[in-house]
This record gives C-alpha cells, structure tokens and sequence, in this order.
C-alpha cells in the first residue's frame, strides 16, 4: 500500500513541502534584511504548485547546480520577487522584518496543522486495519 | 533537498553577519577617543560594514555574506589640547570620527536583526522535530 498514491497524504506532504520551502524563503529575507539593494522574494501559492505538480515541463534538474528553465526550485515551487512588501529603504532593500514574521508565524502554524492531519490519517488508517485505537 | 534544514543554515548565516556588524560596532566604540601619537597623526578611523547576497552552491538559497569593511571618510573633529602628544603646532588635535550615538542605533539593529534570525532558526527547528514526530 503506498500512503503517497492516496490523495489526503499526498496532499499533506505536498502541503509540506510548500511550506518548507515557502519558510526557507523567509529565512533568506530575514537574514537579507540589512542587505543593499536585495528585493524580498516570495514562493508561488500552493494551488499553483498543485496544478503543476503533474505537468512538469522544462528540462530535468538531476543536480543542485543546474539552472532549472523555468525558474522554480527542485520541488516545484516558484520563487518570485514579492511585490507586496511593504516598504522600501533608502539602501534599495525591501525587506520588512515584521512581514517576513507574521509569514514564519503562519507557515508554522500551517505545517503543524498538516503534520497533524498527517498523523490522524496514520491513525485512521491504523484503526482501519487493526482494529484498535 | 531538505528545505527545512535550509532555513536552519540561512538563519545562521544571517546570524553571523550580525555578529560580524556588531563587532565592527564594538570595535568603533572602543576606539571613540583613540587619537594619534605623533604630532598632527591621523587619529582612529570609523569602520563601516556592509553585507551582501550570497547564493550557496549547494541548496541554491540566498544566504548573507559581509561583503566588505570600510573606513568612513568623514572629517575628523577637532580639539583644542596644546600639551596633547598628538597636537599640531596650532595646539589642535584630530578626534575619531565615531558618533557614539549613532554606533548605539547600529547595536541595536544588529541585535534585533540577530534576533529575529534566531526567531527563524527556532521556528525551522520546531517544524523539522514536527516533521521527525511523524515516524512515532
């Protein structure tokens, strides 16, 4: 049985790994946030990342080092300059800390949630099977 | 490609910046009155440091990198203390051009900066125990 081919845990890994790479994103604006001229940057939504999860075009990235065509991460996830952000420093910096905060505060709240639904799935499937909760 | 372990190595890098930006800050306001020792000697210079984008070649993420430290180019001031060693023949002597103030608001934003790269590093943290608490 393979838990990946069920649609509930394909979508919570899937969801997983948007949002890891959406919080790896963050971290890199909150630790270029004294940099000159560097623009936030942020992640194409998750609906985005499904819908293309099953038509990946481009080249094959087989290596960290190789320049994907289409300017996403291995994953699927594009990264983009965010033109929402909220300000903008004389330095050429866009970065605002309390953004990039509230976004780490919702991307880990959205992960233990789908972490969680993960393990309540695991557990439906054990009652399903064994018996016993 | 593990993203959260991503987030752990840009938050330290941020981190190290930050430390970096506050010894340079320490450094300044260690130096706030050193002066020359010859007559007419060019007393302590402030340093500057600036960071820049660094793309990791393995993870391809953006990390932060001290680019480089000046040295201010600003004028230094200057005192009236004739028996100074380092006074010129008017009785003038060359002051660091460190404003103590300002060196204070630089430390600040570096330690908040620093903290909020820290904030990042727990958050990544708890997610990845999150993501282990799974094979339970």
């Amino acid at each position: 049985m393979k838990l990946g081919g069920m649609s509930f845990f394909q979508l919570a890994s899937q969801r997983m790994t948007w949002l890891g790479a959406r919080q790896a994103v963050i971290s890199e604006n909150v630790a270029n946030a004294d940099t000159p001229n560097y623009k936030a940057k942020t992640v194409s939504g998750f609906d985005a990342m499904l819908e293309n999860a099953d038509a990946m075009q481009g080249l094959k990235v087989t290596d960290t080092r190789h320049i994907t065509s289409s300017g996403e991460t291995p994953n699927g996830v594009r990264v983009t300059a965010d033109e929402d952000a909220w300000e903008g420093s004389i330095d050429g910096n866009t970065v605002a800390l309390e953004q990039q905060t509230i976004d780490a505060a919702e991307v880990a709240g959205g992960y233990r949630l789908a972490a969680e639904l993960y393990r309540r799935g695991h557990s439906l499937l054990t009652i399903a099977v064994t018996g016993v909760r | 490609m593990d993203t959260l372990k991503t987030v752990l190595s840009v938050a330290a890098s941020g981190m190290r910046a930050q430390g970096e930006r506050l010894k340079v800050v320490s450094e300044n306001v260690a130096n706030a009155s050193s002066t020359g020792n010859a007559s007419g000697d060019d007393p302590y210079r402030r340093k500057i440091i600036s960071f820049q984008e660094m793309v990791d070649r393995d993870s391809g993420a953006s990390m932060v990198e001290v680019d480089r430290i000046r040295r201010d180019d600003a004028d230094f001031q200057l005192n009236y203390d004739p028996s100074h060693p380092a006074a010129d023949e008017d009785g003038f002597v060359k002051v660091s051009n460190v404003n103590t103030i300002l060196e204070m608001s630089n430390m600040r934003e570096a330690s908040r900066s620093y903290q909020a790269n820290l904030n990042m590093f727990e958050t990544g943290r708890t997610m990845r125990s999150q993501l282990l608490d799974l094979l339970k």
